[in-house]
């Protein structure tokens, strides 16, 4: 993004100007400490949490609601979006239930969700599943849309499979726009899986942060805030390690066509 | 694909039908899945006493409020930071360190803050729809042909007009796509908001009908969301044709060629 690859050290004095501006303000205001205690203190009681363990727990469990909830949402996606991309009647029949699914939020689930599967692990990764898949369906079948006629005529003349088809040919070609979706569905599944938490869990990040905040432990609260954040962070962080690896060879190809 | 029109509503009216019949015949609990027309029936009813219009109305304000706040702020500063490096790096860690905080977490924070008004949600929607604005829009001044800005510098147009005339009319589309892109996150944010902590709204009309067991009356409250969903969007989709007829234009042209 940055051409310049030195360490910035002008936004980083921002940031801590800001925080010894919270710091400052707080230690000298009483009355603000109740809502926002001093960021050392914060990060004292993060420590604390860490080394009793009672956060890491809460953590355990929200990270694998959203690795189950994630992986499930994109191997659905992914084969159903290659079915309906692939064939233009299936893809006939879905499109109008898609579009009517669509806009409704995902969150709106959750009630039901609670309905049929009461509170509990098998909810939140129900709803983090529901909402997680449309990102990559919608990519999925775009991108096996997408796919040059060219690409499918030749494997056809070499005689390939239906099957190999697919595998060799139209799902990497259409990886691309699967990783699109991919990169989408990952911020929308954590979302998700704290939103369920919140709203009908009794343990999580998403749970223990909302609980912090009903007894009044502001500072617990942003300890777990800042660990949910440095979820998200890691999570994008790895994924994109990932993709890169997944994806040199199209690197390569892009960089081909160019010259 | 006037037929493969015909073959999907088809198949969405067939759906429809064999909920009603399996929730007619009892075949699944009936207090979990209600016959559709049950649930239709309800939604006018609903509708037409004016219930849902009213939950959709305070929902509508919160969201909306949140939205243009996040538009009017952060369009501002995506573009300067797209136009001066130096306002990029001040701001550049700042940035990513807010931004992997899923906005749904800042819900507790709001509650401690503004307690279960309407500040609550609207600062969350704030929060929610920032980054796709700030993000959509520093790219597009970024990325503002350097001919066009070199054309304008030529002719001697002070900056102030440049960024009116030359810039923001040129990263206007990218501006519009992360608006459009934050609306359904807008949406999200107030559902999840409203469910959380409040007393009105559409959000927390459906988890309340669904705690008090009102099941049918849950789900035509989804139906009224979805509706909502589609409305926005259509309406959004229609600003755009009014606010930038040009670049509907020349997309129609670049795909004709």
């Amino acid at each position: 993004m940055n051409d310049s690859r030195s360490f910035n050290w002008q936004g980083w004095s921002v940031f801590g100007a800001l925080l010894l501006l919270w710091e400052c303000a707080s230690r000298f205001n009483p009355d603000l400490q109740l809502y926002l205690p001093p960021v050392s203190q914060i990060l004292g009681t993060l420590a604390r949490l860490i080394v009793s363990g009672q956060i890491v727990t809460h953590l355990a469990i929200t990270f694998t609601r959203f690795l189950e909830g994630y992986f499930l949402a994109a191997v659905i996606a992914v084969i159903l979006g290659a079915v309906l991309g692939y064939f233009r009647f299936a893809h006939s029949l879905f499109e109008t239930v898609i579009e009517f699914l669509r806009p409704m939020p995902s969150v709106a689930i959750i009630p039901v969700a609670v309905l049929l599967l009461g509170i509990g692990d098998s909810m939140i990764v129900a709803v983090t599943v529901y909402a997680s898949l449309w990102p990559v369906l919608i990519n999925t079948i775009d991108g096996v849309r997408h796919t040059e006629r060219t690409l499918i005529d030749t494997g056809r003349t070499f005689g390939l499979s239906r099957r190999r088809l697919l595998w060799q040919v139209v799902l990497p070609a259409a990886s691309p726009y699967i990783v699109t979706g991919l990169r989408v569905s990952l911020s929308i599944a954590l979302i998700l899986v704290t939103t369920g938490e919140m709203v009908a869990g009794s343990r999580g990040l998403g749970f223990f942060i909302l609980d912090q905040e009903r007894s009044m432990n502001s500072g617990n609260m942003y300890a777990g805030i800042i660990l949910v954040a440095g979820l998200g962070y890691l999570l994008n962080r790895l994924f994109l390690l990932c993709e890169e690896r997944a994806m040199k060879w199209r690197h390569g190809m892009i960089a081909r066509e160019a010259v | 694909m006037r037929e493969s029109r015909f073959n999907g509503v088809l198949f969405l009216i067939g759906l429809l039908l064999v909920w009603e019949l399996v929730a007619q015949a009892e075949l699944i609990n009936p207090l979990i899945v209600p016959p559709l027309s049950r649930i239709l029936r309800i939604f006018a009813e609903l509708f037409w006493s004016g219930h849902i219009p009213l939950q959709i109305l305070a929902s509508m304000k919160r969201a909306l409020l949140g939205y243009f706040l996040a538009a009017a702020v952060f369009i501002p500063l995506g573009i300067s930071m797209g136009l001066s490096q130096t306002v990029y790096r001040l701001f550049e860690v700042v940035v990513e360190m807010l931004r992997p905080v899923p906005p749904p977490v800042m819900i507790p924070v709001a509650l401690l803050f503004f307690g279960l008004e309407d500040e609550m949600k609207i600062f969350v929607i704030f929060f929610s729809c920032a980054w796709p604005i700030l993000l959509n829009a520093l790219d597009g001044a970024r990325n503002v042909d350097r001919v066009l800005l070199n054309t304008a510098r030529t002719f001697g147009l002070p900056q102030r007009k440049i960024i009116w005339n030359v810039i923001l009319p040129a990263s206007s589309p990218q501006i519009m796509t992360g608006l459009k892109v934050s609306l359904p996150i807008m949406l999200i944010l107030v559902v999840i908001s409203e469910m959380v902590g409040s007393t009105d709204g559409i959000g927390y009309f459906i988890l309340d009908s669904q705690r008090r067991f009102r099941i049918a009356q849950m789900y035509a409250g989804m139906f009224a969301l979805a509706i909502l969903g589609y409305t926005l969007n259509q309406v959004f989709s229609l600003l755009y044709k009014l606010v930038m007829p040009w670049h509907v234009a020349l997309m129609r042209l670049r795909d004709g060629s």
